[in-house]
Parts: C-alpha cells; structure tokens; sequence
C-alpha cells in the first residue's frame, strides 16, 4: 500500500464515565483506502472510540484529526458533515419506511421549497437508492420494499449503503456481522470488499475473528481502554487467531511501557 | 401479468383494499334494508356533516398514533374551543373574522403544552392528555356555568355546521340538482385522472415498475365513479354542505403534507424509530410539538364546526369525540405500535363508525345493540389489521 496521509487521527483520547476510565489516552490513525478491524473484549472500549469518533460522545482529553485538520465534533452531526459516517450495531433504520426513503433519512431532496415545507423528490431519491444499491452489488429487488420485509443481511446492506451515499471520507461499522447466517456474513464482508474497491475508507468493530481477518488490512486490538496491538493483518489465520487472543485477554501488551495512568 | 399475479403483487395493500370493500359492504347492506333511505341525498348530506368534526379530529389523532403518542383531551377540548367561540360571538362581540383566528389560535396553543409536557417533560401522553382531558372538562365546565348553553346567533358561522356551498341561479336543465357541486364533481374526477396519469408517465419515465393498464384503468374507473355518485347523490339535496368543504380541505392538505414533503416523512420515521431519527438528524422533540400543534389546530377546527353544527355551545360538548376520533383512527388502519397510518385510512374509518351509527338508528335499532355493533367492527377492523401485517412478511 503507498505510504498515503491519514483519513483519521485520533490522538491521546481520553474519556472517562464517573469512575470508569473507559478511555485511557487512545492514538488511533486510519489510512486512505484502507479497512481496519478493531477487536477487544467486551468493555475493552472499542465502541467508546468509535462514539467518541463519530460524535456521539466528547472526548474529556485528545485531539481528532481529520485529512490533517484538527476537527470538534458536538454531535453525529457534526461528525457526518465532516464525511464520518457510522453504521449501528442495530442499524437505525425505519422498518416502517422503504428502502429509499432509510437511505435518505434526514437528508432528503427536495423539489421545491414552500416555507417551511419541503416537498419530497421522490423519483430522483428513487433513482439515485437504485443506483447506489446498483453500484454496490447490493441484491435487493425493489428500492419501494419496506424494510421490515428484507432479510437481516439486505438491512445491514442498506445501513451500510446509506453511509456512503453521501460522499463519505470514512465508515465506521459496529458489529455489522453479528446476529446474521452464514450466508449473509458473506455478502455484508463482499461488500466490505467491495467499499473498499471503490476508494472507502473503512473501520470495522468485530467479535468474529475469521470476518476481521478476511477483510481488514490492518488490526488494532484494545484492553482495558487502551490499545495492546497495532499491526497489518498478515500470516495464517490460525497464527493470527492465537496472537489476536493473547492480546485481547491481556497476555501481550505492545504499548505496556507507555501506559500514563 | 396474469390478474392473479397482480393480486398477489399487490397483497400487501390488501389493508387498504379492506378497508374499502367493508365499507362498501356497510352502505350496500344499509341501503338494502334501509330500501333506499340510507343513500338519499337528504341523509348522506346529513350524514357527512354530522362525520366531519369527528373526521377532522381523526386526521389529527392518526398523527399522533403514528408518532406512538395518544391524545384524550381532544373531545373536551374541542367542546371548550366551541364555548370560546360562542362566547367570543355573543358577549365579545367579536366578528366570525376575529373569532375563527383566535380560536384557531388557542387550539395550536393548547396543543403545544401537550407536546411542552411529552416531549419536555417527558410525561407519557396517555397521563398528560388525561390530565388534559380533566383540565378542560373543569374549564367548559367553568365557562358555561353562569349562562348554560350559549346559543349562537350568528349566520355565517352556524353555516359552517349547517350550511351548503351556494349555487347558480337560473339554469333551467336539472331542476333540483345542485349545479355547482355537479361542477366541482366533474371538475374533481378530470383532476384525478389527470394527475394519475401524468404520475404515471413520470414514474415510467424513470423506469420504475407501474400498474399494468388494464389494473391502471380499472382503478381510474373505479375511483372516479365514487366520486361521480358521491357527487350525484349530494347535488341532489342541497350539493356540498361547507363542512364537507372544510374537511375536503383538511383531508387534501394533511395527505400531502404527510406523503409528499420532506416534514410527512420525518413524521413517519420518528414514529417507527425514534432512535434512528434522532440519529440522522431528525429532532424527534421538533416532530413532537408539530404533530400536537397540528392536533391542537384541528381540535379547535373540530370544534368551531360542532358548535357551529349544534349552533350553541353547551356544557358536556365534545364528550366522547376523542374516543370516536381514536377507534376511527384504528378502524382506518392506523397501527397502535405506531408508524403506520394513513390520513385517508382514517378518514374512512371515521365514515365507517358514522354509517354505523347512522343505519343503525334509520332501522330503529336499540342503542345498546348498537354500541355492541360498533364495538365488534372497531375489535374486527383491528383483528383483520393484524392478520394482514403478519401474512403480509
């Protein structure tokens, strides 16, 4: 891979909650096109960091860089307008609603402007949810399905379609393999793959060892609100499996020395 | 495609269709044993006005349901509004010009501390609204003490509940009939057709699948020869009463408000997740104080036309009509979960439960079967409701 500029920086994140220190001065870098696997055990505070990236929480100490730039974030909002994209574990999507209308939630096209009433766009949201879904290989066969009729997998994809739809810099992925068949981890990590193709930038949270390995680039694995292991993914996945473990249940520690607490 | 394919491809708007067809069934089965009463012009005239307060209601109740809320205060405060009008007429001597604003006024108010208590305070709705419910039972209550019922007297306003749209004087063909709403009924069908086929054009044009033409033109037909012997039985009495009027309005502006603007569909999405709403951007607090204003608004709307309708306002006006309002709600496909509803579903659910009523007491049933009635078609709407959401996966 060329030696390229990071997308992300995270520098020396802390963030406590009461007494629980659940960041303790976490460095984080997360290259262009690259996918990144973030492993840990529960609690470890993988979720945290990426809360904290994704503006969902404010970090008490640490900078975040963005393209090189020193960035705050208030709110996901915030976080979005500066091309940060998360999907949720449990994919804040509308059942209710069908499959172009999740896509452009809270950024719809607007025809025309009765103040304060925007009117709908609806066949150029259409078209353009078709064209995405197109794009990213994405098999479902109507983009009017409501989504409480797709399948598990076909709901992570359009999670994860809405977060590129915008011109996304990166793609945060909580756990998107978890409570799916065997089947469907297969297209969720084809689309990972295929992101990936297309220039994204991507990190994924995982518990599943095999998925992070079959797509990721790059591992970092966190302990106790710090990171224990930063490396590209490489080696058999038996070899990397056993040092993954090691790590994560505190046998091995790459930072121990630069522990500050 | 075969006829049957394209039944099956549309078995998930087999809600809608039901709901259609029961009511259907309800006016065939009531003309029938009516022989004829039910469908004449006189009783369908009556019969709208007297659904159009509690329809308006409805309109604004399916959007609360929608976003997972409830409100009960609506009837008594509907039943305060019309004392505030009557009183504002008879002892303010405010004109019907001033008087329609500020109740209109009060009712966004009154709505917006609902929505101040739920979304600021975060007081479930059934609790707020009940204590609403109480508030404005004490406050008609209050104001109706001293005079009892206040009798309105002004013209203009009591057309508003009783009056007809006027018509052309001096044609000579069609005696009888109401040549304005003949009109308007033609007007509404060539309209109708017009705006299905340009969405139709447009929506091939984009390549997206459509009815195949025989289904396309068969529910053109269908649709306009409602309209057509809607407007027909009605130009046969006096043509459209102003409530009519009033709710057309209501009905056209909430359906596109709630289908085609960026507002309707934000409304739909915090009702069927508020965390994921929220999560992109869509303040769930904002789409809350809307949906109750818009209640509010209603509300007073609902009762500006029952005092308008009774022409007075009277100490116990409005009880009930939030109940009635809520099982039209239900009767017209609105989920209880929340989420799913349409304006229109409502609307005819409200129509349902009024032909009810209405054939019912044109046969001289007895009020209690009645109610019995009533309440198995509002248990029965919601069972077929539930049955076709589960085949429907």
């Amino acid at each position: 891979m060329p030696e390229t500029t990071a997308v992300v920086e995270m520098r020396n994140i802390k963030k406590n909650f009461a007494a629980v220190q659940a960041l303790r001065g976490v460095d984080l870098v997360l290259r262009h096109n690259e996918v990144l696997g973030l492993m840990g055990d529960n609690a470890a505070g993988k979720s945290t960091l990426m809360k904290v990236l994704s503006g969902a929480y404010i970090p008490d100490e640490g900078e975040i860089l963005i393209e090189g730039k020193k960035v705050h974030m208030a709110d996901p909002l915030d976080a979005r307008r500066l091309g940060i994209e998360m999907v949720y574990q449990d994919l804040a999507l509308a059942n209710n609603l069908d499959v172009t209308s999740n896509v452009f939630l809270g950024r719809e096209t607007v025809s025309a402007q009765l103040i304060p009433i925007g009117v709908l766009d609806s066949r150029s949201m259409e078209q353009e949810s078709k064209r995405l879904l197109d794009r990213l290989k994405i098999d479902i066969p109507s983009v009017r399905l409501l989504v409480e009729r797709l399948s598990g997998g076909q709901r992570q994809a359009v999670a994860i379609a809405r977060a590129t739809a915008f011109n996304s810099k990166v793609i945060i992925m909580d756990e998107p393999t978890a409570a799916l068949s065997v089947a469907a981890i297969s297209k969720v990590l084809d689309l990972v793959r295929e992101l990936k193709a297309q220039g994204a930038s991507i990190i994924i949270i995982s518990h599943r060892l095999e998925d992070i390995y079959s797509v990721s680039d790059r591992l970092v694995v966190m302990r106790q609100g710090r990171k224990v292991r930063d490396c590209p993914v490489t080696g058999d996945i038996d070899e990397f499996r056993e040092r993954v473990v090691a790590y994560m249940i505190g046998a091995r520690d790459d930072f121990a020395n630069a522990v500050v607490d | 495609m075969s006829f049957q394919e394209t039944l099956k491809a549309q078995r998930h708007n087999i809600r809608d269709y039901g709901m259609y067809i029961a009511f259907l069934a309800i006016v065939v089965f009531f003309t029938i044993t009516t022989k004829g009463l039910f469908v004449s012009s006189r009783n369908i005239g009556n019969l709208v006005n007297a659904t159009s307060y509690i329809a308006v209601l409805a309109v604004g109740m399916t959007l609360v349901i929608v976003i997972r809320h409830i409100d009960l205060s609506v009837g008594f405060l509907a039943g305060t509004l019309g004392a505030v009008a009557a009183m504002s007429l008879k002892y303010w001597h405010l004109p019907v010009s001033v008087t329609i604003p500020l109740v209109l006024a009060l009712g966004v108010l009154a709505g917006l501390v609902t929505a101040f208590l739920v979304a600021r305070m975060q007081i479930p709705a059934f609790v707020a609204t009940l204590a609403g419910w109480l508030f404005y039972k004490g406050l008609l209550q209050l104001a109706t003490r001293s005079r009892g019922t206040i009798i309105i007297e002004n013209d203009i306003f009591n057309a508003l509940g009783n009056g007809f749209i006027p018509d052309i004087p001096g044609i000579g063909f069609l005696p009888g009939v109401h040549k304005v709403t003949l009109l308007l009924g033609i007007l509404a069908v060539i309209l109708f057709i017009a705006s299905e086929i340009s969405n139709r054009k447009k929506t091939q044009a984009y390549h997206f699948e459509v009815l195949s033409p025989s289904m396309f033109i068969l529910k053109l037909a269908f649709i306009s020869a409602v309209i057509a012997g809607i407007t027909w039985v009605l130009a046969g009495y006096q043509g459209l009463s102003w409530a009519a009027v009033v709710l057309l309005i209501v009905v056209l502006i909430y359906s596109y408000i709630t289908s085609k603007t960026v507002i309707g569909r934000h409304i739909y999405a915090v009702g069927g997740n508020p965390e994921a709403a929220e999560l992109n951007g869509i303040s769930v607090k904002k789409i809350t104080f809307l949906v109750f204003g818009s209640m509010g608004l209603l509300t007073a709307l609902s009762g500006i036309l029952y005092a308008s309708w009774l022409r007075s306002a009277t100490t116990i006006a409005g009880t009930g009509m939030e109940l009635d309002a809520i099982a039209a709600a239900f009767v017209g496909g609105v989920a209880v979960a929340g989420g799913v509803g349409k304006v229109t579903g409502s609307i005819i659910g409200a129509l349902v439960m009024a032909s009810l009523t209405n054939g019912m007491n044109l046969l001289g049933w007895d009020i209690s079967i009645q109610y019995i009635v009533r309440a198995l078609v509002l248990a029965g709407a919601v069972v077929f409701d539930v049955a076709t959401r589960k085949t429907g996966k």
